[in-house]
């Protein structure tokens, strides 16, 4: 049987890899190759896999690089051939895949294709452009240095060309590269906002460009935000809210994020009630496209709605939560949808209980625990966010909704993580899980929660050792001694003792709150700071005396009174703290405390004054001489009208008591 | 507290937001932690009864002037456990709740009438009744008034029996931590008197203790 004629050359990868690299292959065959693996790779995944193993992008790279050569001296019309096909191959390979970006990169492609933008030819400038638009998508595209003078001649360039690929492209740079507020006033001040105004009214390529990078230089900048509303720049305003009812979805999407940016930027700009609303049913909508628009749309939603109460009652009434929801379902396989849903999902539910009284009602914990475990740390990190925000609910930690089989012990797993970010965020969400009302924290500590709690406790990055010493105050928070003693074997005394002197003051702070929550409860629990002859009690004394810090001196003071609201020996052993053998009778902290312009450290003093001398216990007396000779009557004195209310009442408790117990004039 | 059923009408839903203790209670002996005990008297006409009362303050967000926790009530006839249930407080600040309810069946003068039965709260009623005390700075006022809501039993099952339809006036008094409140439900006996006290449960003082939620 007759056969087409019109190829005489296998189309077998090492085959065609093999006529690329051939030094003996004419230009004419490895043309018709290039064209070969052209339409072999174009949106098939695996074939690009498989070339990327046998080196295609290198040998492509270095045709081209020896085309852009000899095109200069002979035959350049059919070199430009060379270069387009060249050019479309590596945009191919990273296109939508991370391996293909780096073999792109690593293979010098980047320079070469950025000449190609300014070659005579347009089809070759256009089809560099469309390979270095493809290759910028990712985040492995190397930053653009905007404080170059030549190079924001460049960009301006590319910003002016008439080829929507070219200008495009200009556009995707900033979206890119543009990060720090620097950046964002220079391109401003360089006229790049008008040229993107400009580019709004052009095809859909220049307007999806420009949309995304005036999002870019508008993000966190009000000075950037004025500019684009300036009346130089017209109607630019009006242009982006119309497109917000573009029928591309992509144009719709990037319309809202231009607009949210400019509102987060400053509260005067688009904060009625029409656009807020506007806004929410148009992401809502888009949270149902099947594509990469609904991949984003979750983190523009988020951005609209984050640390905005006004915003999520708005969504929460749109049903958005139930979407969110709905969507944890469809696309549970796509792990940046994943990510994206949750994070907005914990945005809805950071303040306001009927969002998590929905999210619980809907049963989204199923797909909290597949997430927890992802291979993705992105989808665990933003589930445990999820969880840190659903758990704000008093309501529902006091029904015991997470402390179970479902949250919590998928949570303390991942306190063995290897990523430190997942680690941070799984402790923020066990610190608030565990505050649990019901009898159940003994539950977290059959996971085997407190041990890694513990070790946490011990890293030498302090953001992980404050957020474990939060989550193991907030478990000792109301529990009982058997918790208790199982929290303290484990983390023992001189390990409490240093974090109590940890070189961080937030460190220091969750510590001694740690030691107050152990010494409250029943009466026998205050002996817990005398171990180890007191270690712990000389290193909470040591830390009032030496720490500037208010935060860390109203927990000290708070433990110290917990244990004088204890026996004699309790109250005696919180007098010698106060009133140190070292230092003369008269001075002690107590005062500084009393003097302190922070009502919270006034208060937790003079609340330790009213254990101290509290009327049933015998020693009173005693320590009530030693606390007249100090002046503190004199302070209380000086405080029975002080302006807080709490303050002025215990002050007035304890100078009744101290009166009680002889002349205190 | 749960009272007996006598009309099964259920809790109203209230929407609130929490967000732990960060900001420091508006008294010490409020915040979270804190227990009182005390008793409910449940009198009608046919006998003289009174239910022995513990209360726990679980949250406190005076942005939102919030306030939750559990009581549970010890020696209810019909029960074999004591009946412990949650609620949640509106905290009368003028900014997010005024001295007159709006719902859960109570008009202004069944306000008027539960109010007036604190005495701290005649220095405001002239107050109270021109603009339901709109104007009034409550911040530094010796006691709080409060309305609780019970929302759901913890440790029984709906069909217990038992009814938590109504809500309870409440008066907290910042000096020495005494909560006195009344019992609003208009299918309940009237005015059921809860007298609750700080407890130091055992010790010789207070001892205060903490969570911070992230």
């Amino acid at each position: 049987m007759p056969t087409s004629s019109a190829s005489n050359h296998s189309s077998h990868p090492e085959d065609l890899i093999g006529r690329l690299n051939s030094a003996h292959t004419p230009y004419e065959v490895k043309l018709k190759a290039l064209r070969d693996l052209k339409n072999q790779i174009i949106g098939n995944r695996t074939k690009k896999l498989a070339f990327l193993k046998l080196g295609a992008v290198n040998s492509v790279v270095s045709i081209l690089s020896s085309a852009v050569v000899a095109g200069g001296w002979e035959n350049r019309e059919f070199y430009e051939l060379v270069l387009v096909q060249c050019a479309a191959i590596i945009g191919s390979f990273a296109c939508g895949l991370e391996e293909g970006v780096n073999a792109v990169l690593d293979a010098g492609a980047f320079p070469l294709l950025l000449n190609l933008i300014t070659h005579i030819n347009d089809k070759v400038a256009d089809a560099g452009a469309r390979s270095l638009k493809l290759i910028y998508q990712s985040k492995r595209a190397p930053e653009y240095d905007f404080l170059q003078e030549k190079n924001m001649e460049f960009l301006l360039s590319l910003l002016n060309s008439k080829n929507e690929n070219v200008s495009g492209l200009g556009a995707n740079i900033i979206t890119h590269s543009c990060q720090t507020t620097l950046e964002q006033n220079t391109l401003s001040e360089a006229g790049v906002i008008e040229r993107l105004v400009g580019l709004l009214r052009g095809s859909l390529i220049q307007r999806d460009a420009s949309l995304e990078s005036l999002a870019s230089m508008i993000y966190g900048n009000p000075e950037v935000a004025s500019k684009f509303l300036s009346p130089e720049n017209g109607r630019a305003l009006s242009v982006v809210v119309e497109l917000i009812k573009d029928k591309q979805p992509r144009t719709r999407m990037l319309a809202c994020m231009c607009l949210i940016y400019l509102r987060n930027a400053s509260t005067s700009y688009l904060q009625d009630s029409e656009i807020k609303n506007k806004l929410v049913m148009i992401l809502l909508e888009l949270l149902d496209d099947p594509g990469q628009v609904g991949d984003e749309a979750p983190f523009v939603l988020s951005s609209l709605i984050s640390q905005k109460e006004d915003m999520q009652k708005i969504a929460y009434d749109a049903d958005v939560v139930d979407k969110l929801c709905e969507n944890l379902n469809i696309f549970s396989f796509q792990p940046t949808r994943l990510q994206g849903t949750f994070l907005a999902l914990a945005d809805l539910c950071s303040k306001l209980e009927c969002c998590r009284d929905r999210v619980i009602h809907l049963k989204v914990f199923k797909f909290v625990t597949e997430a927890l475990a992802h291979d993705n740390p992105h989808v665990r990190s933003a589930a445990c966010y999820f969880l840190r925000n659903v758990s704000r609910s008093v309501k529902n930690l006091s029904a015991g909704q997470f402390m179970n089989e479902a949250v919590a012990a998928p949570l303390v797993q991942l306190l063995f993580d290897s990523n430190e970010s997942v680690q941070i965020a799984a402790l923020g969400a066990i610190s608030n899980v565990v505050v649990d009302f019901t009898a159940h924290k003994s539950l977290f500590m059959q996971f085997g929660g407190v041990k890694q709690l513990v070790q946490l406790s011990k890293s030498m990055e302090s953001a992980i050792r404050i957020n474990a010493v939060w989550a193991l105050k907030n478990l000792a928070f109301l529990v009982n001694n058997k918790c208790k003693e199982e929290i303290l074997l484990e983390l023992t005394i001189s390990t409490l003792s240093s974090l109590i002197s940890d070189p961080e003051a937030s460190v220091q702070e969750q510590a001694l709150a740690l030691v107050r929550n152990l010494v409250d409860g029943t009466l026998n629990s205050i002996d817990y700071v005398f171990g180890e002859n007191g270690l712990l009690l000389h290193a909470i004394g040591k830390q009032l005396w030496s720490t500037s810090k208010v935060e860390v001196l109203i927990q000290g003071m708070y433990t110290l009174s917990n244990v004088a609201s204890g026996n004699e020996l309790h109250k005696e052993a919180v007098m010698d703290q106060l009133f140190p053998k070292t230092i003369n009778d008269k001075e002690t902290v107590l005062v500084m405390f009393m003097q302190s312009a922070d009502s919270r450290l006034r208060t937790a003093a003079v609340w330790a004054l009213v254990n101290l001398t509290f009327p049933s216990s015998p020693g009173a007396c005693g320590r009530v001489t030693k606390l007249q000779n100090a002046g503190i009557v004199c302070q209380l004195k000086n405080i029975v009208n002080d302006p807080c209310l709490d303050v002025k009442l215990r002050a007035r408790t304890a100078l009744g008591q101290l009166i009680m117990f002889g002349d205190a004039s | 507290m749960p009272v007996r059923v006598v009309d099964a009408s259920s809790p109203s839903q209230v929407l609130g937001t929490t967000s732990g203790n960060n900001l420091p209670p508006p008294c010490t002996l409020l915040s979270v932690g804190q227990a009182f005990s005390g008793t409910q008297n449940v009198s009608s006409l046919q006998k003289d009864e009174a239910w022995r009362v513990n209360v726990r303050i679980q949250g406190c967000d005076l942005d939102h002037g919030y306030l939750c926790g559990t009581m549970e009530a010890l020696n209810v006839p019909m029960a074999d456990t004591p009946v412990i249930t949650f609620w949640e407080g509106e905290i009368v600040d003028t900014k997010n709740y005024t001295f007159f309810t709006g719902k859960w069946g109570a008009t202004t003068e069944d306000d008027i009438k539960h109010w007036t039965k604190f005495a701290s709260f005649s220095p405001l009623q002239s107050q109270v009744e021109a603009d339901g005390g709109k104007s009034l700075d409550l911040s530094n006022y010796p006691h709080i008034f409060m309305r609780w809501k019970e929302q759901y039993f913890v440790n029984v099952g709906t069909d217990c029996g038992l009814t938590i339809a109504g809500f309870y006036y409440v008066c907290f008094s910042c000096s020495d931590g005494s909560i006195s409140g009344y019992y609003y439900d208009p299918n309940s006996s009237p005015f059921q008197k809860l007298e609750l006290k700080t407890t130091n449960e055992g010790r010789f003082g207070y001892s205060f203790s903490t969570y911070e939620l992230q």
